[in-house]
């Protein structure tokens, strides 16, 4: 349920709140949902990148590092013998 | 014989962990699909819910300002008053010498007021929108088109139209990194060249001598004398010879709620066609 409320409440916030909170709360969320920066980073620029910018897609490519790093660093700790 | 089966992990990806976000990354690839393919239905679809955002805001703002100090705000309400007046007065001074100059050297002929203007509300706008950017609920049926200039209140340049859907549009703000404008500023009219920072902000690096202090307003290219910000800061190592302006818009940008667009004036086309990305 803590997981549901905030994949959504990231999403949403995209819209409803400052890209500063959005980003903060995508990268809080990491360790628990790896996949939400990128989630949230691909609906970001699909929202508001402009292509005509010639800046690469920003939040796109945040998000996939943030998702790669938390993905890597989760299997690292599994892997751990700390929960065994 | 009992066999004994390992689980074959991944060490990047293991697909016990997507749950939530893996849904939410779906949903959101299917909305990049209808925002690629359908841009306009993109927009009416999410339209609504950027003006619900609107109104949750202002609400929230109405809610949390009745916290404030009574007598503080309406010693702040009064003041306003009595500045909107006197601004009121000299824009009506002002009007009646340029009437009196135009009768006796003739009739401008710049033609600014002849000029088409499109007024659109703004869908979405800084900070929501990290690449200050505006979202327009007006595009090419409303006869927005790309490259034209939009002005916000007080007839102030902010930004030009970089993108056109069928009903709406996205412009590009001067404050959006990357793009840099040509104008002026100081008592002498230096010319600058002005480089969106980001955030709202601009700045601009001059020679030190420029004597530009802060305060100073800095005008942008197009008709008339058109003011786009102020020098709030000005950096610089006192042996360099030149110094940075940090230049803040005239308007506040984060609570635009509506623009006018109209056609681009030939002085900013070549403006930004010399020193900026966002033109096609």
């Amino acid at each position: 349920m803590t997981r549901m409320m905030l994949a959504c409440s990231a999403i949403i916030s995209t819209i409803f709140f400052p890209w500063p909170f959005t980003a903060l709360l995508a990268l809080a969320s990491s360790p628990v949902e790896p996949l939400l920066p990128l989630a949230v980073g691909i609906f970001m620029d699909t929202l508001y990148y402009t292509p005509s910018m010639r800046m690469p897609p920003f939040f796109v490519i945040i998000g996939a590092i943030a998702t790669i790093i938390a993905f890597f660093v989760r299997n690292r700790i599994r892997t751990g013998i700390i929960k065994r | 014989m009992k066999k004994t089966f390992l689980a074959k992990r991944n060490a990047l990806l293991s697909f016990t962990s997507i749950s939530w976000s893996g849904f939410a990354l779906i949903i959101v690839i299917l909305l990049f699909l209808v925002r690629f393919f359908a841009p306009n239905l993109f927009w009416q679809m999410l339209a609504p819910v950027f003006h619900g955002a609107d109104s949750l805001a202002t609400e929230s703002h109405a809610f949390f300002s009745g916290f404030g100090n009574n007598a503080k705000l309406s010693l702040q309400n009064e003041s306003l008053m009595n500045e909107n007046m006197a601004l009121a007065n000299e824009n009506q001074a002002l009007l009646q010498k340029e009437a009196s100059l135009e009768a006796l050297l003739g009739s401008s002929t710049s033609g600014k007021n002849m000029a088409p203007e499109i007024l659109a509300g703004v869908v979405a706008r800084p900070p929501e929108i990290p690449y200050d950017t505006l979202v327009l609920a007006a595009g090419a049926r409303a006869g927005v088109a790309l490259g034209q200039e939009v002005f916000g209140a007080g007839d102030v340049p902010i930004g030009i139209i970089s993108t056109v859907f069928a009903d709406f549009s996205r412009a590009t703000l001067f404050s959006s990194p990357g793009v840099r404008i040509a104008g002026w500023a100081g008592p002498a009219n230096m010319p600058l060249t002005i480089t969106g920072s980001g955030a709202g902000t601009m700045s601009a690096t001059l020679p030190r001598s420029a004597g530009v202090a802060v305060g100073d307003t800095v005008f942008g290219p197009g008709p008339g004398m058109l003011p786009i910000g102020r020098v709030i800061r000005i950096d610089g190592d006192s042996s360099s010879p030149s110094v940075t302006l940090r230049i803040t818009p005239a308007l506040d940008l984060f609570s635009v709620s509506w623009v006018t667009v109209r056609g681009a004036s030939v002085a900013l086309l070549n403006a930004l066609s010399q020193a900026t990305s966002t033109l096609p």
